[in-house]
């Protein structure tokens, strides 16, 4: 499992100097963060007070006040992300990560935003959602010319419009999003506002989706749809953090969707209410209660809800095959496929050969098998039952009772008060005479020379 | 008392013609020994020796027969090698028959007339073939020299091809080795397939296919086996072996080629050595010096024919007197070249002499060209097969296990696997036959270098045998 480290997030902020600094001399001091671990929350240190976001394995950019003005340094360039532990990915970024920092304003800031281009090919950054002058949109050819490898260009705009944002490449957008080009963009009320309420809680996170060979580092940037890679922020479950509460926190989760799918985002044992969108707070008579919704393509939710029940709440993307790792998607099925007589001879041509899959996939969960290098297991982590045969957008939400109100530690796996905890019966036995209906392989009235109270398995055929 | 003195000559002569008591087997041995592996041995002109002979052979077969013993073999086993080696002695003894003198011509003749008795006695010799005799028993010399040259080729080019035959046998047998776990494999995932369809997992079209990739691995293993059939009775059939005896058992593999590149014979002498050592161009000098000396003599032989000499003793009676009348006299028989002086065989002996020449040339420049070819050949057997062992061999197990990796990912499925099995087994038989086909072209090599034409003796050589056996019988 992953180690939790949280720290202070400015403090970790590390210069990346490989620019000459004479150049850059009138600009900020890009920050750069290598860590994938959840950085705290970046308590403003000057402007407009407001209370920051959590970004999952994120972390947000500081920013250098100059003149009233909030100027931000954003450098597109190579990295490698750790997606899981043991299995990195080759992508382009910000600031040493993929997704780039998260940017935090305050609805009214004048906002100045550096871009250099360390990519091998131009770029340009597009802030999605924003009200802003047309030539600040960022849209390649069309509001701007591009950012050529090597160059800085500075956008310049007022956040008018406080609600969650994401940024990301408007040039060769499909290679570059593919690489991981991608960030969140928060901009909070300046004041109190009647449709944005106060939370204890505050998560972000972008969904993002790669096609990467398994055993290879590099996404296929050709892919159109057949994505192996799920993400929260470019993390696969058991390496997302998890989302953690004070039992009663009034928790908001805002999520944005940069994959080339919709993502029915669903959550355990609470509902909430879809409280804003990338076009701004959502009216509340609008507002309806779901333990579902789905995000669409470019599009962003923020939702909120009291975490009020204490436990271990999963939190996933309700595709199933989006909670998975990479996967062959060729593999016939093998269930039900009667291997007696096989394995050993199979074992005599390949000594390592082991039956998978003839009673279902769930056997994955367990088993421990080496994989081509740089390869996550397709469906891992454990829980404290035992394997939770989940990978991709999945992680958990953590209500507790007892937890500092700064504090977004693991606190580990949840203690069931005595008797809340599904258990195997122990009763009377099941009746075991009663016949399964068909047998596999046949349709329901086809003749069977099955005998009555025999199972229907494999086992009658020889 | 001259007349004696030639006479006697000629007998010493004659007498040195004797027939070799081995057939010049021993010859052929010791031109052929060093090329050979140790203590390979032809079988023996006594027919005594061929028990102890058959029960060596015998003893080699208990074991695995491997290169050399093959060879060893086929040199006493081999009939065909046995029907050249008994061709080499009757030659022989021809030879020792055309220098032996013919006999002189003893004419007796009694003739009556009304007052005479005549007896006439007379003693004639073929002169030339007397004056001739010691030319003509060097030039038989040098052609046995030559026939046994030509039989020491047969006995290199047999154990050259026992030695193919062997890489080949050993190897097809590998091959087939390795098409039983191909088929093996195949005949796995058809099983599977019919499983998987008798369940429903599979479509009829999906198991066909998996089927007939199983029909095709089962076809391709009775190829297999045929090929290591044949294989194998061609190297029974080059060692002379039948019955139970075909039922040798050969090594499971083949040695294994040499480590380094500087293990390797060097290439740069490979023409001189092949100039130096090669029976085939021995042969056709022998060729050349029979032809050239033979011009002094072809003119005389040509020009005079046979000079007759005849020795008379005649003894007249007459019938009255009694009287007795003895003539003894030389007679001497001598054609006039008046139509021919020798002018159109001389002609014929320079154009011979030109064509050994040319013969002997072109046999040169062949070693050249072959002992280059050849040893390019060996040189890129030994780079593709180093090859297959160092790099494909490696790669494909690398292959192998990525994707039992893979599998084990449940990226790819147990068809894909079984599948990648067959593959790998497909390039283990494909190093072996770049083993294979190495040694085949070290053997070709060393055939090349120092036995005679890997290609075949040349046809020529032949020819130009034939014609000198059919001139020098002809007088
Ligand atoms: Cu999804």
């Amino acid at each position: 499992m992953q180690r939790r480290s949280f720290f202070a997030g400015a403090a970790t902020a590390v210069a990346a100097a490989s620019v000459s600094r004479v150049a850059l001399a009138a600009l900020p001091e890009p920050a750069s963060q290598s860590s994938a671990e959840t950085a705290a929350p970046l308590v403003p240190p000057n402007g407009r007070p407001y209370r920051p976001v959590v970004t999952l394995n994120g972390w947000t950019t500081p920013w250098r006040m100059n003149h009233g003005v909030k100027e931000f340094h954003l450098v597109a360039e190579p990295v490698v992300r750790e997606v899981a532990p043991g299995f990195s990915v080759n992508m382009w970024g910000y600031n040493g990560q993929s997704p780039g920092p998260t940017i935090e304003v305050v609805e009214g800031d004048r906002v100045r935003i550096f871009v250099t281009n360390r990519l091998p090919e131009h770029t340009t950054i597009h802030w999605h959602g924003q009200r802003l002058p047309n030539g600040m949109d960022g849209v390649g050819g069309l509001t701007q010319p591009h950012i050529a490898p090597g160059k800085t260009f500075v956008y310049d705009f007022v956040a008018r419009r406080p609600g969650t944002f994401m940024y990301h490449p408007h040039a060769d957008e499909m290679t570059q999003m593919a690489m991981g080009m991608m960030g969140l963009w928060i901009t909070h009320p300046k004041a109190a506002h009647p449709l944005i309420a106060n939370v204890d809680r505050d998560y972000a996170f972008l969904l993002s989706a790669y096609d990467v060979e398994p055993g290879a580092m590099t996404p296929r940037v050709n892919e159109m749809t057949d994505f192996n890679i799920w993400t929260f922020n470019s993390r696969v479950f058991p390496a997302i953090s998890p989302l953690v509460a004070k039992q009663g926190d009034r928790v908001r989760m805002r999520v944005g969707n940069l994959t080339m799918t919709n993502h029915p985002i669903h959550i355990h044992g609470h509902e909430f209410e879809v409280t804003g969108t990338d076009g701004g707070p959502v009216p509340k008579t609008a507002r309806w209660p779901e333990v579902t919704t789905d995000v669409a393509v470019g599009q962003m939710r923020q939702m909120e809800f009291i975490a009020d029940e204490l436990g271990d709440w999963a939190m996933h993307c309700h595709k199933s095959h989006h909670t998975m790792g990479a996967m062959g998607h060729d593999v016939p099925t093998m269930i039900g496929v009667d291997h007696r007589g096989l394995v050993s001879k199979i074992q005599k041509i390949v000594p390592d050969y082991m039956v998978m899959g003839e009673r279902g996939m769930g056997d994955m969960g367990a088993m421990e098998m080496p994989l081509p290098d740089n390869t996550f297991p397709m469906m891992t982590g454990t829980g404290p039952f035992g394997p939770l045969e989940m990978g991709g957008m999945f992680t958990t939400l953590k209500v507790r009772a007892q937890l500092g109100a700064s504090d977004y530690r693991d606190p580990g796996w949840f203690k069931h008060p005595q008797g809340t905890v599904a258990q195997e019966w122990t009763g009377a036995p099941p009746d075991s005479t009663a016949p399964r209906q068909t047998a596999p392989g046949t349709a329901p009235r086809a003749p069977s020379v099955r005998k009555p109270g025999t199972d229907g398995g494999h086992g009658s055929h020889h | 008392m001259r007349r004696l003195s030639v006479l006697a000559a000629a007998l010493v002569l004659a007498g040195c013609a004797s027939v070799s008591p081995d057939g010049l087997r021993g010859d052929v041995q010791e031109q052929t020994q060093s090329r050979l592996p140790k203590d390979a041995q032809l079988p023996s002109a006594n027919s005594n020796a061929e028990a102890d002979e058959q029960k060596r052979i015998g003893e080699w077969l208990q074991k695995p027969v491997d290169q050399d013993t093959a060879v060893r073999i086929a040199l006493l086993n081999n009939p065909d090698l046995q029907v050249q080696l008994a061709s080499l002695a009757v030659e022989d003894a021809e030879r020792a028959q055309a220098l032996t003198l013919f006999n002189p011509t003893l004419t007796l003749g009694r003739f009556t007339n009304a007052h005479e008795i005549e007896f006439e006695r007379e003693l004639a010799f073929g002169l030339v073939n007397i004056i001739t005799l010691p030319w003509r028993s060097r030039w038989l010399g040098w052609q046995m020299e030559r026939s046994t040259l030509q039989a020491s080729q047969n006995v290199l080019t047999l154990a050259a091809d026992t030695r193919r035959a062997w890489l080949r046998a050993v190897a097809a047998e590998q091959a087939l080795i390795a098409n039983e776990k191909m088929n093996d494999a195949a005949q796995l995932g058809a099983e599977l397939a019919r499983r998987m369809a008798a369940v429903g997992n599979f479509n009829r079209l999906q198991q066909a296919r998996e089927l007939s990739i199983a029909q095709e691995s089962a076809a391709q293993l009775a190829r297999a086996r045929l090929n290591a059939t044949l294989e194998r009775e061609q190297l029974a059939r080059l060692m002379g072996l039948w019955g139970t005896q075909t039922a040798f058992e050969l090594p499971k593999q083949l040695p294994a080629i040499p480590k380094s590149a500087s293990e390797l014979r060097a290439g740069d002498d490979a023409e001189a050595t092949a100039l130096r050592e090669r029976l085939d161009l021995r042969a056709l000098r022998r060729d050349l010096d029979v032809t050239a000396d033979r011009g002094g003599w072809s003119r005389v032989g040509a020009v005079f024919g046979d000079i007759g000499v005849t020795y008379s003793n005649n003894r007249a009676k007459d019938r009255e007197s009694g009287h007795v009348e003895k003539t003894r006299g030389w007679e001497l028989e001598l054609p006039l070249p008046i139509f021919d002086w020798g002018g159109s065989a001389s002609a014929r002996t320079r154009a011979e002499v030109q064509r050994s020449a040319a013969q002997l040339q072109s046999a040169a420049l062949r070693a050249r060209s072959e002992a280059r070819t050849n040893w390019s050949r060996y040189r890129t057997a030994w780079d593709l097969a180093h090859q297959q062992q160092a790099e494909v061999l490696p790669l494909a197990k690398q292959v192998q296990d990525e994707t039992m990796l893979r599998y084990n990912g449940m990226f790819d499925s147990v068809w894909q696997l079984l599948a990648q099995a067959r593959t790998t087994t497909q390039v283990v038989v494909n190093a072996t036959n770049a083993q294979r086909d190495f040694w085949i072209a070290e053997t070709d090599l060393q055939l090349a270098l120092t036995g005679t034409s890997p290609g075949g003796i040349a046809p020529f050589a032949a020819t130009t045998s034939n014609s000198n056996n059919n001139e020098s019988g002809g007088h």
